[in-house]
């Protein structure tokens, strides 16, 4: 038994070490995610004291009188759905080979994950030479080989900037669905996959019946996180477009920051966040519960 | 893997597989795409303007022109931006993994009121996406007269990096034997010695991954320093390339060696530390 003295101080040394992280994660993460709820039913420019109450008009002019929201709206939709299927397919293919006995395959992951740590600002800005549509290498290499009939304003064109962007975005995270899917792979037993072949069973029945089931938690996270990242993507759109041309490349985080910090309508700004936090934490609080659970089994 | 002549088997089949060479090309087909940006790079940093005009996109720099880079640096101010992104990197980076490290400890191995709840709440701060919060946190840190300021950027960078490592290192401590610790206890150490003599020193694996991973993502971090730092004395990297791409991204040569030192740093990190992101990145992710 423990005099109660020496209880009450190990409580203090417990929030002693928990303070700094916990005051600066509140101060710094959490309040202003509150502090978005409660712009978004303000009229204020950000930078005057004086500040307005106006209830859901912000929310009700986003969603009528303002043209980009729903571009805005449309454009992450279909951002998400490309960022949900595309690199995880990709990545899951370059994982399943680089999972083999194949030669060169420790710098070929080296390769393809090093896009991944490159600031996403700078791998705006390297897509964005390369679309330049006159030296860059994309309209170069179409002259080249005599196809300059396919030559493309890549950025420029508002029926194809949507989708040069996502190549480049690609490009940017086939490499973070490839690791996950890796280390899932790693936990795939090699003498049941052996016991599988060697009872006969094809590749493709031991790839389904074996490898897929085993994989599952991986592709689940990955999707999540997928979708998660997708959501927020803002540096892109920024270091390449900034949602142009005539707002063709608009999505919601790009068009919450344009309206808050340039536009200097907090209020709009903030409103278009909450559509957007609302839609990632729904996301978020069951995949967390999911994992959790996991967490308790494992 | 014990030498060449044990590459392109299946599991338990003797005979080299056909089907595995076939993958293979395919898979130095699409690396070769994949290396093709950073080749154009490279090149077109080594180039002169009417060179990058004239030959093309490929064609390697015969006489490389050096020159791009010292010009670049300084019409980039790269000066300032490093130094910038330097200060920030090396205060923000270890002091952030202290932090977290108490935190994760506190929530792990002491009983204290509401931990869970706690627990809970850093948890959800792993997912939340600082991106659509840029305005608030720039009304927050202009209300404290921190705009421009190493530490105005530095609070809530440690805010969004706690989550994450908490996170891990919860896992970590949660899983170390209580007979380590306990002996300690009994002889009447604190918990903080507890912390810096058994603990910190028995993770120093995950202390390194989450360091490396840390150190990348504060060196490559744009968007809450894009609000926080708007006088171009305090820019870091990313701002200093962002606002290269925007003057001069006619001068091709020069903007490509931008590029070059932008990315370098974070690319000499990552490949001499490659073991450890993998292993830092799937370890939240993914636990087997």
């Amino acid at each position: 038994m423990r005099p109660r003295r020496m209880r009450l101080s190990v409580t203090a040394q417990g929030l002693v070490l928990l303070a700094p992280a916990l005051l600066v994660y509140c101060g710094f993460a959490v309040y202003p995610m509150l502090d978005v709820a409660l712009m978004s039913v303000m009229k204020w420019n950000g930078l005057t004291p004086t500040w307005r109450f106006v209830g859901p008009q912000n929310y009700v002019q986003a969603a009528t009188i303002d043209p980009v929201f729903w571009v805005a709206f449309g454009n992450t939709l279909i951002w998400t759905a490309m960022s949900v299927v595309v690199p995880p397919l990709i990545g899951f293919a370059l994982a399943l080979g680089l999972n083999q006995n194949l030669p060169g395959r420790g710098p070929l992951r080296a390769l393809f994950y090093l896009p991944v740590i490159i600031a996403p600002i700078a791998v705006a800005t390297i897509w964005r030479w390369m679309y330049d549509p006159f030296f860059g290498l994309f309209n170069a290499a179409l002259t080249a080989a005599g196809l300059s009939g396919l030559i493309q304003d890549w950025l420029g064109d508002r029926a194809v900037a949507l989708y040069a962007m996502f190549i480049a975005y690609v490009w940017e995270t086939v490499g973070f669905s490839m690791v996950l899917f890796l280390a899932g792979l790693q936990g795939v037993s090699r003498t049941l996959i052996e016991a599988a072949r060697i009872d006969g069973a094809g590749r493709f029945a031991t790839f389904r019946y074996v490898t897929l089931p085993a994989l599952r938690p991986s592709i689940t996270i990955v999707l999540i996180l997928s979708i998660i990242n997708s959501l927020k993507a803002f540096d892109i759109v920024y270091g390449m477009t900034q949602g142009g041309p005539a707002q063709s490349t608009q999505m919601l985080a790009m068009w919450a920051f344009t309206q808050a910090m340039q536009l200097g309508d907090f209020g709009r700004g903030a409103a278009v966040s909450m559509v957007l936090l609302v839609v990632t934490i729904a996301i978020v609080i069951p995949y967390l519960r999911w994992m959790l659970r996991r967490d308790a089994t494992a | 893997m014990s030498g060449g002549d044990r590459w392109f088997r299946a599991p338990g089949i003797t005979r080299a597989d056909p089907v595995l060479v076939i993958l293979w090309v395919a898979l130095i087909a699409i690396a070769v795409i994949w290396i093709a940006p950073f080749v154009f790079i490279i090149f077109t940093s080594l180039k002169a303007n009417s060179t990058v005009m004239g030959a093309g996109p490929f064609a390697p720099p015969l006489h490389p022109d050096w020159s791009n880079y010292a010009k670049a640096w300084m019409r980039g101010r790269f000066a300032t931006t490093v130094l910038n992104s330097a200060v920030i990197t090396v205060v923000k980076v270890p002091l952030g993994l202290l932090i977290s490290a108490m935190a994760a400890y506190a929530l792990s191995r002491i009983r204290l009121p509401f931990r869970r709840a706690l627990f809970l709440l850093v948890l959800f701060g792993t997912m939340l996406p600082f991106q659509v919060m840029l305005a608030p946190l720039f009304t927050l840190v202009n209300r404290i007269g921190l705009i421009n300021t190493y530490v105005g950027i530095i609070l809530p960078y440690l805010a969004f990096g706690v989550p994450y490592q908490v996170f891990i290192l919860h896992g970590f401590f949660r899983d170390v034997p209580r007979e380590l610790s306990e002996a300690a206890e009994i002889d009447g150490a604190s918990h903080f010695t507890i912390l810096r003599a058994i603990f910190l020193p028995l993770s120093l694996p995950v202390l390194a991954a989450l360091l490396i991973l840390d150190f990348v993502a504060t060196w490559n971090e744009f968007a809450m320093a894009l609000v926080i730092l708007q006088d171009n004395g305090t820019w870091t990297l990313p701002l200093g390339l962002m606002s290269f791409q925007s003057q001069f991204s006619n001068d091709y040569g020069q903007l490509n060696a931008a590029i070059v030192m932008t990315v370098l740093p974070a690319t000499i990190v990552y490949l001499i530390f490659q073991r450890y992101f993998v292993s830092g990145l799937t370890s939240g992710a993914i636990k087997e």
